[in-house]
């Protein structure tokens, strides 16, 4: 479990973290969206023990990160985005050796590195130096380093920059595997649609404050309840408008031609309540001489909601959010 | 990946903490990775082994070898000098450690893998410790190297009986004057190295500190001669002295999160 109340962390004049509150049970994926310069890394350094929040507290697995600092860090993995490798190395001493810091004896450091380097590929690399490496490559042994000591929270920023699509894939499965084996993950990450797939729950920082937090899917919901149907006509079809004008529940209704397809007619609305208006229309527009090519129905993005919260950069942060995964807020 | 996410050793409940090393365990650990690391970087290699192989035969055949060619009148003044470039030679193989103690904190927080240590449970006084011994001992084996090099120089150029004309006081007080100032400097190289951004600032400041001292310690040690045992017994003490609360104030201060605020 990690949990925060009130963190805020000031570096001289500048506020980095401002009250952040959050809460990610065991299993549980928490995505911390936002800019950079936003506040998630000095947020993820507090929360991993190596930054003294300038106020508020937290904990991980119990352990205050204020009074038991080193406890903290001896139970988290923490990967950036920079792997942070002393490239000179080679892979199994260089696991070794974390393995050795974290009090790993060695017949446990030589069975979890044996498996961390199979899993991530790297074997037949064991005794190669990883100057040479690609990125992919030395983002591999960066999560192998942090998942050495089995740690119980997990705090991951930009897991997947630099992999390629197949590996980033393998990370993904195995961030939800370390989820499912009760871990409390962090994630930090650009990637709007990657937060969506993993996290439980999401949290867009801006200027240091949480402030928008929840399920992606409830985000997306909140920040606009409409469906954007688009219909493909087969023709110009300039009655549409008087056909479907009194239509309950559409908004935003307009007709334009399709470019690059000869002929055709795009019909688009909005409305919050698809399955009772689609079938209307559909019904309408054939009864009124339309030939329907196809439907397609688009909800709101992650990144529409992202985009809409941090959007306005020299806007003030406004309210702060708690965040509570898979609880209450 | 070719193995099976069904296989993942990773989807194991999260142990508990290990036991951890202790700080001087840790400490100890560290050094030895920082100080392989420094011996495998080729420009450190590479200054070392000049400084500890090739220096020493210069000094010993264009200042040594003419001086004891001068006659035994010089005796008294052949043996001062053969102690004093007892320190030079020593001392020029340590100046490594100052390189090699910016690119510990500096250096790696330019590259960005300095993170993963202060993300570990590793104490301030394990990391700093471990890293201004990883800088100094490497250091400290050229200058033994660099020692050696010079005695066997000097016993084959100008004979071996002529080392004893080496005042034993003032010889034994240059032979531990090398490590204490070694330390020394690796800990203040260490210091800037963990306050600054990049490894040229540390560098440079540490070269601006140093090299005055450096200046001022063979200045120092030519009126040495002049000293008695338990003078140079007690001026060798201090330095070690000064190391040892420099070291330890040095370590107690220094906190991760400075090098942290500074990214």
């Amino acid at each position: 479990m990690i949990e925060a109340q009130a963190l805020t962390r000031r570096f001289g004049e500048s506020l980095a973290v401002d009250s952040v509150s959050l809460k990610v049970p065991d299993g549980a994926i928490l995505a911390l969206l936002g800019p950079n310069g936003a506040g998630k890394t000095t947020t993820v350094r507090m929360l991993a023990g190596l930054l003294a929040p300038t106020s508020g507290a937290a904990s991980v697995s119990g352990i205050d990160v204020r009074a038991n600092p080193a406890g903290v860090r001896a139970r988290v993995g923490l990967v950036t985005d920079v792997p942070g490798l002393y490239e000179r190395m080679n892979v199994g001493a260089y696991l070794d050796f974390f393995g050795s810091i974290y009090g790993l004896d060695p017949t446990t450091r030589a069975r979890r590195i044996d498996e961390l380097l199979a899993f991530f590929d790297l074997k037949a690399h064991q005794r190669d130096r990883m100057a040479g490496f690609s990125k992919g490559m030395k983002q591999k042994v960066a999560l192998a380093r942090a998942l050495l000591h089995e740690p119980s929270a997990l705090f991951l920023d930009e897991p997947t920059s630099g992999l390629d699509p197949l590996a980033a894939r393998a990370v993904r499965e195995l961030v939800v595997n370390l989820k499912h084996s009760s871990r409390s993950i962090i994630l930090c990450t650009h990637d709007l649609d990657e937060a969506e797939r993993l996290a439980d729950e999401v949290a867009i920082i801006r200027q240091g404050r949480i402030v928008a937090a929840d399920a992606p899917a409830a985000l997306r919901a909140g920040a606009s309840p409409d469906t954007l149907v688009r219909i493909e006509l087969t023709a110009p079809f300039p009655a549409a408008q008087a056909a479907l004008g009194d239509i309950d529940g559409t908004s935003h209704l307009a007709l334009c031609s399709e470019p690059g397809a000869e002929g055709s007619t795009i019909l688009e609305y909005a409305t919050p309540h698809p399955r009772r208006v689609n079938p209307l229309v559909l019904a309408r527009l054939i009864a009124a001489g339309a030939q329907v090519v196809s439907v397609t129905c688009t909800t709101r993005t992650l990144e529409d909601v992202y985009l809409g919260v941090v959007g306005g950069e020299s806007q003030p942060a406004g309210e702060a959010v708690g965040v509570a995964v898979g609880g209450s807020r | 990946m070719s193995v099976p996410l069904s296989t993942v050793p990773t989807v194991r409940a999260p142990s508990g903490a290990a036991t951890l090393p202790s700080d001087w365990q840790t400490l100890l650990l560290i050094a030895r990775r920082a100080a392989l690391e420094a011996l495998r970087d080729r420009i450190t290699l590479t200054m070392s082994v000049f400084f500890s192989l090739v220096f020493p035969l210069i000094m010993v055949f264009s200042v040594v070898r003419p001086l004891a060619g001068a006659g035994s009148g010089q005796d008294g003044v052949l043996g001062t000098v053969l102690a004093i470039y007892v320190l030079l030679i020593g001392l020029l193989p340590t100046t490594a450690a100052v390189g090699v103690a910016c690119g510990q904190f500096a250096g790696e927080k330019e590259q960005g893998n300095l993170a993963p240590l202060l993300a570990s449970p590793a104490s301030n006084v394990a990391i700093f410790g471990g890293k201004v011994l990883g800088a100094v001992v490497p250091a400290i084996l050229f200058s033994a190297v660099a020692e050696i090099a010079y005695l066997l120089a000097v016993s084959a150029t100008i004979g071996a009986n002529k080392l004893r004309l080496l005042p034993p006081a003032l010889a034994i007080a240059m032979l531990l004057l090398v490590p204490a100032v070694a330390i020394f400097a690796a800990t203040v190289a260490s210091l800037i190295s963990s306050r600054v951004r990049t490894f040229n600032t540390a560098q440079q400041i540490s070269g601006i500190l140093l090299f005055p001292l450096w200046g001022i310690l063979f200045g120092v040690a030519f009126k040495m001669g002049a000293w008695g045992a338990w003078t140079l017994a007690l001026a060798v003490a201090a330095v070690f002295a000064i190391d040892a609360v420099l070291t330890v104030v040095a370590a107690k201060t220094w906190r991760r999160e400075e090098v942290l605020a500074q990214q």
